[in-house]
């Protein structure tokens, strides 16, 4: 049974193996327009998240991921071929990129024959993963507007990633990171969690 | 090259307006690719054979000249063009990706008031101040990593890997690999720079 969504401004469907939890909500199936993932749980978005309109799951066939309870997916465009998670009460901005490969090789002729094969057959999975490497967000992140996740990246509970910044490796727990490069700004103090 | 042939479609946004020049396979989709395309030149836009532009905005001058090589590939980038942006064979440029070869509005204080008032509905009719132009190229073999930036008066050497993110504001050497604000070399591994 397809899955289409009411007032939906593109004519598309939620694919069959994204998981959407109650009170989860998902503002257009065009954000699924370049999904390929055939995960058996391609996407799972938690109980109360939400996936508006600036959001893209651009994924390759063995792409999973997941957002947790509450987490607000603003404009989160999502290139993942591997594992890329985010936990509960996370806050992601408009235009963040979250990438666990770059999609291309760092030798630039094997560039020039994925390009090659992709102009012959127009079929996206040419352009091949390259090293994933999973990305993990724990629970109550902030990532501000335009930034990059690059892959690999680990970022644990509580940490805050200012606007425009660019990050790549270990983010520690209630840490404030910003620039480009990202770099360590200070420590929030961790009080009681509010969720309920 | 040649103009397309009629019986393909090459831009699902209608018919190629004059002064687009592609070359045999290219695919030109979103309708909002060449809405803002008002060079005058006959060769105001060339794309060369099997490039794909997806998503792609292309802001032109009516003095500006973009011209794009082969098996080159953009996702959702952004190009505006005063002057001339020259992107050589096989380039991968990522989703939200701006290039630019001009500063759009003047530096000196008066001048941008100026500029402000002929840019306003109001300021219809006056003409606005001149504002400097510096074209963009880049090499062939070239990978642009999403939501980077690049500058006017760029130029980026063969084969050289921009990371996400970079703000290009100085010409890139072939085969360097740069990232950050502003742009600098990086390690030739993936950076653990943080």
């Amino acid at each position: 049974m397809s899955r289409t969504i009411s007032g939906d401004w593109h004519n598309g469907v939620i694919p069959d193996n994204v998981v959407m939890q109650p009170g989860c909500y998902v503002e257009t199936s065009y954000s699924f327009h370049l999904y390929r993932s055939r995960r058996p749980r391609g996407v799972v978005l938690g109980e109360g998240c939400s996936a508006y309109i600036g959001c893209m799951f651009d994924m390759g066939e063995q792409g999973a991921f997941s957002a947790g309870r509450c987490t607000l997916l603003n404009g989160l465009w999502l290139i993942c071929d591997s594992n890329v998670s985010i936990g509960d009460y996370g806050l992601i901005s408009w235009n963040v990129v979250i990438m666990d490969n770059y999609r291309a090789s760092r030798d630039a002729a094997a560039r020039r024959a994925m390009l090659q094969r992709f102009a012959a057959s127009r079929d996206p999975a040419a352009l091949a993963p390259v090293d994933a490497r999973p990305v993990s967000i724990g629970n109550n992140v902030w990532i501000g507007f335009d930034c990059c996740i690059l892959p690999g990246t680990v970022i644990e509970d509580g940490a805050v990633i200012g606007a425009r910044s660019v990050v790549s490796g270990h983010v520690p727990a209630y840490a404030v990171y910003a620039g480009n490069p990202a770099r360590f700004v200070r420590c929030l103090v961790k009080e009681e969690s509010r969720a309920d | 090259m040649s103009e397309s042939a009629a019986n393909q479609p090459v831009w699902d946004g209608g018919s190629l307006p004059a002064g687009v020049v592609v070359g045999r396979g290219v695919v030109i989709r979103g309708t909002a690719a060449l809405r803002r395309f008002r060079s005058q030149h006959a060769d105001g836009l060339t794309v060369g054979e099997s490039s794909t532009l997806d998503g792609v905005q292309l802001s032109v001058g009516p003095q500006g000249r973009i011209s794009i090589g082969r098996f080159c590939c953009l996702t959702n980038a952004i190009l505006m063009c005063d002057e001339q942006i020259k992107i050589g064979d096989y380039v991968l440029i990522g989703w939200n990706v701006v290039i630019a070869d001009t500063d759009f509005h003047p530096l000196a204080p008066a001048q941008r008031v100026a500029d402000a008032l002929a840019c306003s509905p109001i300021g219809k009719d006056r003409p606005r101040p001149s504002v400097e132009c510096r074209p963009v190229h880049i090499g062939s073999n070239v990978y642009i990593g999403p939501n980077a930036t690049i500058l006017k008066g760029v130029r980026i050497g063969d084969g050289a890997w921009i990371e996400p993110g970079s703000v290009v504001t100085r010409d890139v050497a072939a085969g360097a690999h740069v990232g950050g604000n502003p742009a600098k070399p990086v390690a030739p591994q993936d950076g653990e720079t943080v």
